[in-house]
């Protein structure tokens, strides 16, 4: 257990920059998960961190030790890869007790070392087994106990769910979670799927183009994303963005690009009159009848909790979710509602989130 | 109301025209390939009196033994069979541990000369060994190696080995390098990565260049004629030539002695067939 520091690191291929000056501070124990589109910089970031990837610039330290000319295995890291990585000719036992037999720990120790692990993760009958002999969802647990086996500082996660199916995807969330509660340890984990961020982080950081785009907990960053990237990278389905005028005057509304008018329940504070971008989670809007505003529906996914519908408002495409159960068709009309209080504004230039108001 | 018949009537079984084009010319080449082997086996067991008055692709009436213990004297077997032995068995492996090294470093280890290195290295399978043969006998000679086991064994290696490299660089290069990471991550040095991982790995790979290089190197005849001058050095091939020019009437000997020569390529062979195959096609579909 460890914390980690990154500070101002950057990463140049060539003339290619992919990191520019990126630094966080991560704590003890915590779980962090850099999040972003593919070629973000967050795998890279992390390879950096295990010294697999040479730094340009910058420095990385592990509890408070600057870990730039260390090689991977001084660094006491584990990492556990998205192809598992597992050495196919060894068996599982075997594959967990690699690195100990490295480090020259007597052979007894290392097999009571490895059958402990094993018993963590359920792997006790599988580990007289070839890698080739098991399940995608086994092979990731072997692969967490290839890392967890040798007590590291910090944990490293590069994508370990992405080739496993979804159903167990979400059961190895589950058990990605309750280990790190198990070992209290640092974990820094990387992926590209917000759901994971949002139910596994203690903390998230949000990358874009090698640069942090904001660092906060899930419920913060979904709460109050500090610019549009961030709002629309999480929540699913993404938060849906309207682009109009804001009156100053008369009750809070938006004037959008067509003229038609969008009730609001609050102004944020911008004083005069300006452009700017709204953004409504899809959750958040709701029908309306009498105030809404008018919207085509075109495309209905009932996934029987609630119903996604995604409806063309003004030339633009909204979803929402709608919990209630409606005899709806593509091509009917409804009034939509955007006049909630969880409505986000944003500066049209500069994407940024405007300050709320009232 | 619908009927279910209780006859269920089976398909024909209709044939593969394609199957069978394929099939006849298996068969076809295989005949094309085995007439001289069963011709040199069968010849080399029959009597000197039935060579000439049986057919040729007859089956002996009487197994003649002794015709392999004649030509083994005559032929001097006893000493090529050595020499080519000592060669290949130092040569062989030797060349493979070499390539298998070589291809790893460049396709695992960045040191920013990989490709270069590697198009340097590829030279030396492209350039026929003909052409290099007399400045070869200069060089060796200026060594003072003609006629010396390293004489051959060292311009053996410098043939052999480029295209070891080329073939096992490219199997290298598929392993995906989260495994060597993951190795480094580990506490492992590069040349137990080599050691524990990738060998083991590539075993299929190296049972196939074991064989293709073994029988190359028995068989190898032109560079040992120029660099074995000394009788007692020559190897199988040499002796061979040396039998046949001698007692080219005696055609029940001179093919019992190429079976001799042949057998344990053979023999070799058909221990490692079966990586032979699997080394071939390793690869060619995701495992």
């Amino acid at each position: 257990m460890a914390t980690v520091e990154i500070d101002n690191l950057h990463k140049s291929y060539g003339a290619l920059q992919v990191v520019h000056g990126v630094s966080m501070s991560f704590q003890d124990g915590e779980f962090i998960i850099l999040v972003g589109p593919s070629g973000c910089g967050k795998s890279t970031l992390l390879r950096m961190i295990a010294g697999l990837e040479e730094i340009t610039a910058g420095t990385v330290s592990i509890d408070g030790t600057v870990v730039n000319n260390l090689s991977p295995k001084e660094r006491n890291i584990a990492m556990v890869f998205q192809n598992y990585a597992l050495y196919p000719q060894m068996t599982v036992a075997q594959n967990m007790g690699f690195s100990l037999e490295l480090s020259k720990i007597p052979k007894a120790q290392i097999t009571a070392m490895v059958k402990e692990t094993a018993e963590i993760l359920g792997l006790t009958p599988l580990l007289d087994r070839k890698p080739s002999q098991l399940s995608g969802g086994q092979r990731q647990r072997v692969a967490m106990g290839r890392a967890i086996v040798r007590d590291p500082e910090v944990f490293l996660f590069d994508e370990p769910l992405s080739n496993l199916d979804a159903n167990l995807r979400v059961k190895m969330r589950a058990e990605i979670k309750a280990l790190h509660q198990r070992l209290g340890s640092t974990i820094v984990y990387v992926t590209h799927d917000q759901v994971e961020a949002m139910t596994m982080a203690d903390r998230i950081v949000v990358l874009r183009a090698g640069r942090v785009e904001q660092i906060g907990t899930p419920l913060e960053l979904y709460d109050n994303p500090q610019n549009m990237f961030v709002a629309g990278f999480l929540g699913s389905p993404a938060m849906n963005f309207l682009a109009g005028r804001l009156a100053v005057d008369g009750s809070p509304s938006l004037v959008l690009e067509s003229g038609e008018t969008v009730a609001l329940a609050r102004r944020p504070d911008v004083g005069a009159e300006r452009d700017v971008v709204l953004g409504v989670r899809p959750q958040d809007i709701s029908l309306d009848p009498t105030d809404g505003t008018a919207a085509v529906v075109k495309v209905i996914e009932p996934t029987g909790a609630d119903t996604h519908v995604l409806a063309e408002l003004a030339g633009q495409d909204v979803t929402c979710v709608l919990s209630e159960r409606l005899d709806l068709k593509v091509g009917d009309e409804i009034r939509l509602s955007f006049k909630t209080p969880a409505a986000h504004f944003f500066d049209l230039k500069t994407e940024a989130r405007l300050s709320a108001g009232n | 109301m619908t009927t279910t018949s209780p006859i269920v009537v089976a398909p024909r079984k209709r044939r593969d025209p394609v199957l069978i084009g394929l099939w006849i010319s298996l068969v076809l080449v295989a005949i094309i390939w085995l007439a001289p082997v069963a011709f040199i086996t069968f010849t080399a067991m029959k009597s000197e009196s039935e060579v000439f008055s049986s057919a040729a692709f007859a089956l002996p009436s009487k197994i003649e033994w002794n015709n392999f213990a004649l030509a083994w004297a005559k032929g001097d077997f006893n000493n090529t069979f050595w020499n080519s032995t000592v060669i290949t068995l130092v040569k062989v492996p030797l060349g493979l541990v070499i390539s298998a090294m070589a291809a790893y470093a460049l396709a695992q280890i960045r040191f920013g000369w990989n490709k270069m290195l590697l198009v340097f290295l590829l030279f030396g399978a492209m350039i026929p060994f003909q052409v290099m043969l007399a400045p070869l006998f200069t060089l060796v000679n200026s060594l003072s190696l003609i006629d010396t086991y390293p004489g051959i064994i060292l311009p053996y290696l410098a043939f052999g080995v480029p295209y070891q490299v080329f073939i096992l660089h490219g199997f290298f290069k598929a392993i995906p390098k989260e495994l060597t990471e993951a190795a480094l991550i580990d506490g492992a040095s590069h040349f137990v990565i080599f050691r524990r991982i990738f060998l083991p790995v590539c075993l299929p790979v190296l049972a196939a260049l074991l064989i293709l290089d073994f029988v190359a190197t028995w068989n190898e005849f032109a560079m040992a004629l120029v660099l074995l001058q000394d009788k007692s050095m020559w190897t199988l091939p040499l002796g061979l030539m040396s039998f046949q020019s001698q007692f080219s009437n005696n055609y029940s000997q001179l093919n019992a002695a190429i079976v001799i020569t042949v057998l344990p390529a053979t023999l070799v062979y058909l221990i490692f067939q079966r990586y032979f195959v699997s080394g071939l096609t390793s690869g060619a579909v995701k495992g």
